[in-house]
């Protein structure tokens, strides 16, 4: 395994004509200390630094200027359909790259479809178009060592092109044909919704993302479009004419924005581009509206479930900043302090000075559309959450606090100076840099006067900085990791929400309303009530016996301490696998090992308690039953009777003589299925123990197919 | 390696398909021109690339050492040797290394003595946390000496981007770029960390060890993949985790890692690569002024220990808090074995793209894989290495349905159904691959100090290239009967816990 160390992830760089000198500080200090006083210098004599200590080798280097760069020119035009191009030749290899920018994206979706955008971004390349099928385009290019492909994000569309020179004209034909007549066939639709529907199930099986989203929703709004999640329902409900009409919309010629670089003739290149993308129809332009982050600055504790994980992610944070204020560039300075990198001070005590973490990293993000976020995340052993927790605040606060020094505000400054010319040092780097401007409607000089903002920070600026834009005080914090190691941690921070981040389930809360007979059906539902409890008070219920499952016969015995508990035993192909669930908790013990229930099981041991006959006869009275008349199964005639439990629709058929409920019927999600699906119970062999009845066979379908057979050899009552 | 195999994913299987180049035989030997070689009397080789597209230059060093080196008992040293690299030198990072240096020293005899102690058959508790705690105060007494994370600093206050280290199994790297004007502080901060290595904060360091191991092993495929090496390896050390056994880095000492740095850090076994805008004259220079003085040494020992034949197939599985995985792998050869390139063919025909026989079975008709990826090379290629199968399911879908899929098509495979031009266009696409890897100063660096490093020559890597050529169908047919043969396969899973707990729950109740 790869073991990497941290990046740093905000590298803001500059042309190359902005270097400054960066030994300057270095320099004055050794000179200092040669006269014997150099404030602020961390060589005291006390170590006898003077004596015993040598000068690094490279502090004695003296760096030449920076060679000159010509930063290519890149060429503009736009054809009369609204498409804007961005042209540079560079001709090392013989190949040339197109980036289409088409101003679109998710933000522009409800949140009952969200999905839409990525969905349609997907498929406008793999279905193909009317004129070369999608198996036929991706032999094609792979054939020829090309590539196109599309996308949409949250704030943009794209699509690409990259092929040899001498391909070109070739293929450019069809890059605009699947631009403009895509097929978006319902089959590659279908396919594209069920990657999507996959990629949500398994949205929970990292700690990390979980964290991510999770956070979003605390500083956006879980309801936002920066927070919503994309849910399975809003997969299902996202249609071929939504995606037809997305594309359609959107991938006009007002929209975009075409760049081009490579090995090319410029003039005869421009030719090419107003014949090609001259066809495509103008439309109109997106109106890309991002709704306002109306935030409330405020101090939140917040916790996700996590047993399988072995460290507590922590993140810390509030609303951060747009790109266009002109704090900007003071920002990033406070920004770099804080979170830059190896010389960053989280880092520094994170990592190094306290050994809490291997990458603890941050952020005051300032978006071009929308406010981004600050944060700072570390991830750290269970045991160390809320010392890790201090530590952070602690940082930001001393930023409010104490100024920075010189010598570290002078360290921040090199590090962005000096490395500006990383920000051009390609000529795709050039292109894309002016196409996103454009985009985002920065000035082309936005890099400049970030560049000159930076030079003109001062140490007072910082701390301005941290004072008007940090709040320690109110901050929202969320950990993700396992309650058990982390124990009591998080309390000292106020009450502890937590989260719950099982996957909604299509269906979920939206139960038909059922309409029969109400008086009949409370009539009916006491008798089974008095037929399967007669005469007794049921606490406690234990039955044995043998589940067939899968061809398998697995002895097991299950205990139900009424209302709200269960235990169960199965003697598995695994060994003995012990359940237990009590009050919304629950743990599975196999061996010697015990380990808590994952919610989504904790969930579905309460939802079978509560939908057991038992639970039903025991809760007659309030579970709102509804004769629906009656129905035939193999011959017999029963009563229908519809009960509600915790929102969702129970039938029952009632033998008309016994009054015991030979079938119950229900929907339910299966998570392998991804789907509802119709569960089916039949039971029979009736028996009566101490006045409690219990089916000694019960057969479960679902959707029409037999999953399981149980049969009981016993059953006491409140023993 | 996993970012390896998940890269794999990315291309094949997301859509975001990188970007094919080509590469035609005259663009390669252009290429070749380009480089200059040379190596120091002391054996250190170097590799300058002048690319003058911008002022800005690569720098990469490759050491011929990883985790497959690592002594028993010492897995993940490698990797905190790396760590150490970042900490300074005799005059980098430190107030005062005279003093500093004794106490580490004094600090590194308490900790051997309380391991001593604590390996004793009925250690002597009381003894223990004596020495545990002489060690503590030592720590904090040479902590005192400390300027911290004071090398990187200088890298970055000077420009430095994109500065790392990796350590695999096979080798470490170490790399970062500057603006052209700084290059001679790269000349000097690589040449006095190798020469003069410091085992600063050693001990705390292996706690930040501990949370990167920690955040592998939180991730459902980081487990299975560790998992799946020890599983299938049993004698040679692809089976050990490279991050090192949770008892390994406790066992660590300064002394340990001091010999391995001495043995394998020599200078016939480093390669340095240099991209970007230098003159190679000039790179000579700095190099022979820098480098020059660093000691020759005997070449380092080789890795003894082959992987015995497997006699039979191995399995296991995962009951997780995670949906599905399925890894599947088999033994084959290491990069310079003859079948090497018709087994890396035969990964891309079955799942490099969109028209790979894997891809358009299972993620196109049959939809029963989210992802699916198939190569040979993991999880290194300087030894036996193995041809590895991962797949993602679909939702409903289980791994047994992936698994005979998978094995299904293999079974075509060797009875000769792959069409002529599946295998071209593999060929193709492996060729652009190249040049797409060779499109950047750091992927130039990177690439050649890699292929000269640890297969002696940089060469090899457009050699490789050219055999691919040689390969037939046939070969393809021949490697997978060869090797892809059910006693020589390994297979890994992961399958979802709370499924089916609940599962039996939902059946044994009403």
């Amino acid at each position: 395994m790869q073991s990497n160390k941290p990046l740093s992830k905000n590298l803001f760089i500059t042309k190359a004509n902005n270097i400054m000198k960066s030994l300057r500080l270095s320099v004055v200090c050794l000179l200092a200390i040669l006269v014997g006083s150099c404030a602020g210098t961390k060589q005291t004599s006390e170590n006898n630094s003077q004596q015993s200590q040598e000068t690094a080798a490279y502090e004695n280097i003296n760096f030449p200027a920076l060679n000159d760069f010509q930063k290519p020119e890149v060429e503009t035009f736009t054809t009369s359909n609204g498409v804007t191009f961005f042209l540079v030749e560079d001709n090392e290899l013989p190949l040339v790259d197109v980036n289409v920018n088409v101003r679109t994206g998710g933000v522009l979706v409800p949140n009952d479809k969200a999905g839409l955008a990525s969905v349609t971004g997907t498929v406008i390349r793999s279905g193909g178009t009317k004129n070369i099928s999608s198996d036929s385009l991706n032999t094609l290019l792979e054939n020829n060592a090309a590539s196109m492909e599309t996308g949409i994000s949250f704030t943009s569309g794209g699509a690409s092109m990259n092929v040899l020179k001498e391909d070109f004209d070739r293929m450019l034909p069809i890059f605009i044909d699947l631009l403009t007549n895509p097929v978006l066939p319902k089959e590659k639709i279908e396919l594209a919704k069920k990657q999507q529907k996959s990629a949500i199930s398994r949205r929970n099986d990292n700690a990390q993302q979980i964290a991510s989203r999770v956070f979003d929703q605390l500083i956006y709004g879980e309801n936002s479009v920066y927070g919503r999640n994309t849910e399975y329902e809003s997969i299902n409900n996202i249609t071929r004419e939504d995606i037809v009409n997305f594309h359609k919309n959107h991938f006009v010629g007002q929209n975009m924005m075409v760049g081009v670089v490579g090995d090319f003739d410029a003039s005869a290149m421009k030719q090419k581009l107003q014949e090609s993308f001259g066809e495509i129809p103008a439309g109109e332009k997106t109106n890309l509206d991002f709704p306002d982050v109306d935030y409330e600055y405020e101090s939140t504790i917040n916790y996700v479930e996590k047993s399988d994980v072995e460290q507590s992610i922590v993140l810390m944070g509030h609303i951060g900043g747009m790109r266009d204020n002109p704090d900007y560039a003071k920002l990033q300075v406070m920004n770099k302090v804080l979170s830059g990198g190896f010389s960053g001070r989280i880092l520094q005590v994170i990592r190094t000075e306290l050994g809490l973490a291997y990458s603890p990293d941050g952020q005051f993000g300032m978006n071009s559309f929308y406010p981004g976020k600050f944060y700072v995340q570390v991830r750290t052993k269970p045991s160390t959450t809320s010392e890790v927790i201090d530590a952070v605040r602690k940082e930001l606060k001393r930023l409010q606090n104490e100024p920075i020094t010189e010598e570290e505000l002078q360290n921040t400054k090199d590090q962005i100076l000096n490395s500006a010319v990383f920000q051009y040092d390609s000529y795709e780097k050039v292109l894309s840099q002016q196409m996103s401007y454009a985009y985002r409607g920065l000035p082309r000089d936005a890099f400049n006067q970030y560049i000159e903002g930076v030079k003109n920070t001062t140490v007072k600026d910082v701390q301005n900085m941290a004072q008007q834009y940090l709040h320690p005080d109110s901050l929202q914090i969320l950990v993700v990791g396992n309650k058990e190691e982390i124990g009591e941690q998080l309390q000292k921070y106020g009450d502890v929400n937590t989260i719950d981040v099982s996957i909604p389930e299509p269906g979920e809360g939206q139960q038909q309303v059922v309409e029969g007979d109400a008086q009949q059906g409370a009539k009916l539902l006491s008798q089974m009530a008095d037929a399967v409890i007669s005469d007794t008070e049921i606490n406690t219920l234990t039955i044995s016996g043998q589940a067939m499952m899968r061809g398998q016969k697995m002895p097991m015995t299950m205990t139900i301490d009424f209302p709200d508990a269960v235990t169960q035993t199965i003697q598995g192909p695994m060994g003995k696998v012990q359940l237990n669930y009590a009050d919304g908790s629950g743990t599975m013990k196999m061996g010697e090992q015990e380990r808590p229930l994952p919610p989504q099981s904790i969930k579905a041991m309460k939802s079978m308690l509560n939908k057991s006959f038992i639970s039903i006869a025991r809760n007659a009275g309030s579970m709102n039953p509804q004769f629906l008349g009656t129905e035939k199964v193999n011959g017999t005639t029963y009563n229908k009777v519809t009960v509600s439990v915790e929102g969702s629709n129970i039938t029952l058929l009632l033998d008309q003589e016994t009054n015991y409920p030979d079938v119950m019927r229900y929907k339910q999600f299966s998570p392998q299925a991804g789907k509802q699906v119709t569960i089916e119970n039949l039971n029979s062999n009736w028996t009566i123990v101490d006045g409690v009845a219990y089916p000694y066979k019960q057969v479960t379908k679902q959707d029409g197919n037999k999953a399981s057979e149980v049969t009981y050899e016993s059953h006491k009552v409140n023993e | 390696m996993l970012r390896r195999a998940l890269q794999l994913f990315c291309v094949v299987l997301l859509g975001v398909c990188f970007a094919y180049q080509p590469a035609n035989a005259q663009s390669l030997e252009e290429f070749e021109k380009k480089v200059t070689e040379f190596t120091l009397d002391n054996g250190l080789t170097f590799l300058i690339i002048e690319r003058p597209v911008a002022p800005v230059v690569s720098f990469a060093t490759y050491v011929n050492v990883g985790g497959a080196n690592e002594p028993v008992g010492h897995t993940g040293m490698a990797h905190i040797f790396e760590h150490m690299a970042f900490k300074g030198t005799h005059t980098i990072g430190t107030k005062n290394w005279n003093k500093e240096q004794k106490v580490l020293q004094q600090m590194d005899e308490t900790y051997q003595k309380w391991l001593a102690e604590k390996y004793k058959p009925e250690p002597d508790s009381a003894r223990m946390d004596t020495l545990w705690s002489q060690f503590k105060d030592l720590q904090e007494e040479a902590g005192q000496y400390v300027k911290n994370n004071e090398f990187a600093q200088i890298i970055d206050r000077n420009g430095g981007t994109g500065m790392n280290a990796s350590t695999g199994y096979d080798r470490t790297n170490y790399f970062y770029s500057l603006p052209e004007n700084r290059k001679e502080l790269w000349f000097s901060l690589e040449s006095d960390r190798f020469k003069n290595p410091v085992f600063r904060e050693f001990y705390k360091e292996k706690n930040v060890v501990r949370e990167e191991k920690r955040r592998s092993e939180s991730q459902p495929i980081g487990r299975l993949i560790q998992e799946f090496l020890t599983v299938a390896y049993t004698a040679h050390p692809y089976g050990r985790p490279n991050i090192g056994w949770e008892s390994d880095i406790t066992a660590t000492t300064i002394e340990d890692t001091r010999d391995f740095y001495e043995t394998y850090y020599v200078p016939n076994n480093i390669t340095i690569a240099i991209a970007g805008d230098i003159k190679p004259d000039r790179a000579k220079e700095l190099a022979k002024e820098y480098f020059g003085d660093m000691k020759s040494a005997p070449e380092p020992p080789p890795v003894f220990t082959k992987e015995p034949e497997q006699r039979g197939e191995r399995r296991f599985t995962i009951q997780g808090q995670s949906q599905p995985f399925l890894v599947m792998g088999y033994h084959t050869v290491p990069e310079d074995h003859p079948d090497f390139q018709a087994l890396q063919l035969l990964g891309n025909v079955l799942s490099g793209g969109r028209t790979s026989i894997l891809y358009k079975r299972m993620v196109e008709k049959e939809q029963t894989a989210l992802q699916v990826g198939a190569f040979n090379g993991f999880p290194g290629t300087k030894f036996e290495t193995m041809f590895a199968t991962l797949a993602i399911p679909n939702r409903e879908v289980d791994v047994d349905t992936l698994e005979s899929t998978i094995l299904e098509e293999i079974e075509n495979i060797k009875n000769g159904e792959i069409p002529k031009e599946a295998l071209d266009r593999a060929r193709t696409n492996a060729r652009a691959n190249l040049i797409r890897s060779l499109d950047s100063n750091s992927g130039i660096a990177q690439t050649l100090a890699s292929a000269e490093a640890l297969r002696g020559n940089w060469k090899k890597v457009f050699s490789d290239i050219e055999k691919l050529q040689e390969v037939t169908v046939d070969d393809l047919q021949r490697v997978a009967k060869k090797y892809l043969i059910k006693k020589n396969r390994t297979v890994g899973t992961i399958v979802t816990e709370s499924e089916e707990s609940s599962e039996e729950v939902a059946d044994a109740k009403q």
